[in-house]
């Protein structure tokens, strides 16, 4: 490393460089939650972007709160922190709490409206982290899984009930990277999820899906044979796939009406080219009209006009591609993966399982909200609520952002204490 | 792995592909994102782009205004009025049951509901597959309504208030049937070939000056290029799309006089049902027009409920108030028509203003063995008297003597029989029989012409005319320069009442006779108002030598008779015929002369007379 610049030096205690993309992605942010709400004659100081300054200064505050706590601390609220916010969950799923457009739901703190959620994320992440930092896991002992699909399985099924589907997806992608660091192989990994993905391919939407099913379950047999599984759990998880494979009506009914619109819109926009679809519609040609080198700071047509509905908020990637073009988003998409190096590459740093863990699924979160987010103001996926890491307008995610951000640090700062103890 | 054999410490070699597999996965999505991205700004820039441009640029039409209707001397008599709609957007407007709920929930200062359920739902309806065009939900709403939605357009995206110009008629009834109406051009209508440059929605003119000057009126609807936002609301101009002003329409100049035109709807209240023309047989301008019972026009410029129950109204009513009986009302001529039989009898030299005919009155007159009566007894008489009395027994025996032919054909010189080509569609052109065209009218009941009808013919029962054609005859016979077209356009003049084209009076009839003719029926007509016992004495005007023609109508047993009279004055030099009639009055020189009087008072107040001036 003697020749690497010092900003990218992995050794030092602080990843400034991180820490620059960090700022560089707020300011971004700043700049395009002002263009997409300029038009608002709110005074400057209760205008969207002054309050999302606001929001990054409280968060970079927390970030370098969380900067200092020792390691040890994290795994021992770890537990505790979750059951509150489980809690709290349990309180907003039934009943109570306010929501807003029939989804997200908040508790009212008087000076801030805390949305459980997304606090559930961090909570479940450090549980997770901190059970499987202790705990082997394998798919040949399904009993070792038992507490990890425990943790799981409750905020998921709550969120789900809010009902908020990204978040619950959200829970499920940190899951399966962390089952992943915790010792699962990618073949346990594709055993693992296959049932779901007989689910996903029991959807007649699927071109083929038939076809892509059948090739599923070979899959499964040739892997569950050649890595030689135990034969009672091998004919488990084939009936399990071939259950799953006639699930779509149970699955599909169990959506809530607005999910199920969702989904239908994005196969089909130009259905309701007013309602849901309209947002998709207008998303896509916002960003496709942004050409090369984009309309110019402010000049966005259909930001400012307010064709893009919720523009500050989730679609904030859509003011991006119009007024910066292809070359502002790929500039961004370059930022993100600088981010996302930056943060895995802790892992690089420390072998100690926590530390590894708790990197690995932010790292995740992120990943997760920027693709998903992304690619549904780009019409390839469902419109699911899902904001955009530093872009997007919002108090409680930005928390969330700057929490990860500064649990991120955090690891760094203090992993290598723990890898003392190894060595 | 063993069980067991657990550290809390990841392999390296484990640990580091799996950071690998996380990047990979990483660069993979956002190679994906990227090519998405590319697709659709790059590859499918330009198809984008115009969306955003169609998204935010709309084509609007200017209305042109519609030019105004002006009496002789400048008064308005049509203008224009600012008429709100509101309207419904399909193309901006969101969440169609939260508005629907909304706009039901408006309610005005007294607490009724702005907004008619039916009428709405409709129109949301149908905004599902009419997309391009705003759909109405209010008409002609008041400025208070109007303001209630501009306060709530935030909540109403996709509903819109546009201004519209309606017609008003200030004088209300006054003239009515003159200016005609507009009305909206229906779909059906559109789809018509003579209608292709107008859009729906558009006003056009129905019926009397609107429906013949429609073309003048208009105007040309001009354009602009406006950018809109995603509530349907303008924001500004686009540059580099050039604006098409709309071209106002003609102001059209009545021959109408305001003062004339009121004297005669003064002089004629709405229980009586009939006719008054008045015009200046000089030139053939129209100086009043009344047709009674009249209708306000100013109810085909209200909304649509209020609209159709004036319709029903006037449609249903047996009266038949739509009709303009100046011009389409045929009625039989009666005793004025005996200027025509006179005229006819001195310009085929069958008699002398002096002549007097075989047999006496003796209150009837015995043919064959038919008696027919004369509605007094006259004696022996000359021509003058027997006009000037109206004796019938007189002009059945100069009809006998002179049958149908030269009667007819004197009366054609006056236009009697055709139209006179009046710049207001709907003109009759009434009928003089003979023995020819009764034939062939009555061909279906198989009546034949006889001799005996010459009697009735004679003094004017069995024709049919047009006040407007009395009008007219009497002033041709008046000058004796012909009979000039009627009109009532004097000229058109553009927004800045710069003068675009005049009215050149036009002689359709020659009119022409002998000058004793002439002399004789001048005398007559002298004798009717101003002799003592001439049957239109209330016609008279003191200093202005009147001459007049009265008439009763039968048509209908039992019933009371049409009455007529026709005036001009002054006789040296006429500058004013009037023909009044009055449906089921009575006596025309009882009931109808004062009508006339009351019109040439009018005219001589404003106008006086002159002497004619010798060539």
């Amino acid at each position: 490393m003697k020749n690497s610049v010092r900003l990218l030096d992995n050794t030092t205690k602080i990843d400034w460089f991180f820490l620059l993309l960090v700022f560089v992605l707020m300011g971004c942010g700043l700049a395009l939650v002002y263009s997409a709400t300029m038009n608002s004659s709110e005074e400057w100081i209760k205008s969207y972007w002054f309050r999302q300054a606001l929001h990054f200064a409280a968060g970079t505050l927390i970030a370098f709160l969380f900067v200092f706590v020792k390691i040890d601390y994290w795994k021992k609220i770890a537990f505790p922190f979750y059951f509150v916010v489980l809690l709290s969950l349990i309180y907003t799923t039934f009943g109570g709490g306010t929501t807003t457009n029939g989804a997200e739901r908040w508790i009212d703190l008087g000076f801030f409206r805390m949305q459980p959620s997304e606090f559930a994320k961090i909570a479940f992440l450090l549980a997770l982290s901190s059970w499987l930092s202790k705990h082997r896991v394998s798919l040949s002992q399904p009993k070792t899984l038992i507490v990890p699909m425990l943790i799981f399985i409750f905020p998921f099924l709550l969120v789900l009930k809010q009902p908020d589907l990204s978040t619950a997806l959200v829970f499920t992608s940190v899951t399966l990277v962390s089952l992943f660091w915790a010792g699962f192989s990618l073949r346990e990994l594709f055993l693992f999820v296959s049932p779901a993905l007989s689910v996903l391919l029991s959807f007649s939407y699927i071109p083929y899906n038939q076809f892509f099913w059948g090739l599923l379950i070979v899959m499964v047999g040739i892997l569950l044979f050649k890595m030689r599984f135990p034969v009672k759990l091998s004919v488990i998880l084939v009936c399990l796939n071939l259950i799953a494979g006639y699930a779509d009506d149970l699955v599909w009914n169990s959506l809530e009406d607005h999910q199920k619109e969702r989904v239908d819109t994005f196969l089909d926009p130009m259905k309701d080219p007013r309602g849901v679809g309209y947002q998709v519609i207008q998303s896509r040609v916002a960003i496709g009209s942004g050409g090369m080198l984009g309309k110019g700071f402010g000049n966005g047509t259909q930001t400012n006009l307010s064709f893009l509905p919720e523009e500050h908020t989730d679609f904030i990637f859509s003011v991006l591609g119009e007024q910066f073009g292809f070359v502002g988003c790929v500039f961004i998409l370059g930022l993100y993966f600088l981010f996302l190096w930056r943060g895995i590459s802790i892992c690089w740093l420390h072998s100690d399982r926590f530390v590894n863990l708790v990197v690995a699924s932010a790292c995740t979160i992120f990943l997760f909200h920027i693709v998903v987010n992304i690619a549904m103001t780009l019409g390839m996926m469902p419109v699911t609520g899902l904001p955009l890491p530093f872009l997007s307008y919002g108090g409680s995610f930005v928390f969330t952002c700057m929490m990860l951000v500064g649990l991120l640090m955090n690891m760094r700062y203090h992993g290598d204490e723990l890898d003392v103890n190894y060595k | 792995m063993l069980k067991g054999s657990f550290s809390a410490e990841l392999d390296t070699e484990v640990r580091n592909r799996k950071i690998l597999v996380f990047i990979s996965c990483v660069l993979f999505a956002f190679l994906i994102l990227s090519g998405r991205l590319f697709y659709l700004q790059y590859i499918r820039y330009e198809e984008n782009y115009q969306n955003s441009e169609n998204n935010r640029q709309r084509k609007v039409v200017l209305k042109a205004e519609r030019g105004s209707i002006f009496d002789r001397t400048g008064k308005v008599l049509v203008r224009n009025r600012p008429s709100y709609q509101v309207v419904i957007s399909a193309r901006e407007l969101k969440d169609k049951d939260s508005v629907f709920a909304r706009l039901l929930n408006i309610r005005d200062a007294a607490g009724e509901r702005v907004f008619d359920s039916a009428t709405v739902d409709t129109a949301f309806q149908r905004s599902r597959w009419i997309r391009n065009r705003p759909l109405r939900i209010l008409e002609d709403a008041s400025p208070e309504q109007a303001a209630l939605i501009e306060e709530r357009a935030m909540d109403l995206p996709g509903v819109m208030t546009v201004v519209e110009s309606r017609r008003e008629y200030p004088y209300e009834t006054m003239a009515a049937h003159v200016f005609g109406y507009t009305g909206e051009l229906s779909e059906e209508e559109l789809k018509k070939e003579e209608y292709q440059s107008y859009s729906l929605g558009d006003r056009l003119g129905k019926k009397g000056l609107e429906q013949q000057y429609e073309e003048e009126f208009r105007g040309r609807d001009g354009m602009k290029y406006v950018e809109v936002n995603a509530y349907g609301r303008e924001v500004g101009l686009i540059q580099g799309m050039e604006t098409q002003e709309a071209i106002p329409g003609h102001h059209l100049i009545t021959t109408l006089d305001f003062d004339i035109q009121a004297a005669a709807e003064a002089a004629f209240p709405d229980s009586m049902r009939g006719a008054v023309v008045a015009l200046d047989p000089r030139t053939g301008e129209i100086l009043a027009m009344v047709s009674a019972p009249r209708l306000d026009p100013n109810i085909f410029s209200l909304r649509r409920r209020e609209r159709n129950k004036g319709w029903a109204q006037v449609a249903l009513d047996t009266t038949h108030p739509l009709t303009n009986r100046a011009i389409s009302g045929v009625y039989p001529p009666a005793s004025v028509f005996k200027l025509v039989s006179a005229g006819a009898g001195l310009e085929y030299g069958f008699v002398r203003p002096t002549t007097h005919m075989s047999k006496p009155c003796t209150g009837g007159y015995q043919f064959g063995s038919r008696y027919q009566r004369c509605w007094g007894t006259h004696g022996s008489l000359d021509l003058v008297n027997a006009l000037r009395l109206s004796c019938d027994t007189y002009f059945y025996q100069l009809g006998l003597l002179m049958g149908m032919e030269p009667i007819n054909e004197f009366g054609r010189r006056f236009g009697l029989g055709s139209v006179l080509g009046v710049d207001i569609p709907g003109e009759r052109s009434g009928w003089l029989p003979d023995s020819v065209s009764f034939n062939a009218r009555n061909k279906r009941s198989g009546w034949r012409w006889t001799r005996g009808l010459i009697l009735n013919l004679s003094i004017g029962q069995g024709q049919l005319v047009t006040p407007l054609q009395e009008a007219a005859l009497v002033g041709g016979i008046a000058t004796g320069k012909g009979v000039y077209e009627p009109h009532l356009m004097k000229e058109i003049r553009d927004v800045d009442h710069e003068l675009v084209m005049r009215y050149i009076p036009s002689k359709v009839h020659q009119g022409e006779m002998k000058p004793e003719t002439h002399q004789m029926l001048l005398d007559a007509m002298d004798s009717v108002v101003n002799h003592p016992g001439g049957t239109g004495r209330r016609a008279a005007l003191p200093g202005i030598r009147v001459g007049g023609k009265s008439g009763s109508g039968e048509w209908k047993k039992g019933e009371k008779t049409h009455a007529w009279f026709v005036s001009v004055a002054p006789l040296d030099n006429p500058q004013i015929a009037v023909a009044t009639v009055i449906e089921a009055a009575g006596g025309g020189g009882a009931q109808a002369a004062p009508v006339c009087r009351k019109v040439m008072e009018a005219y001589f107040k404003k106008y006086p007379a002159v002497k004619e001036v010798q060539p």
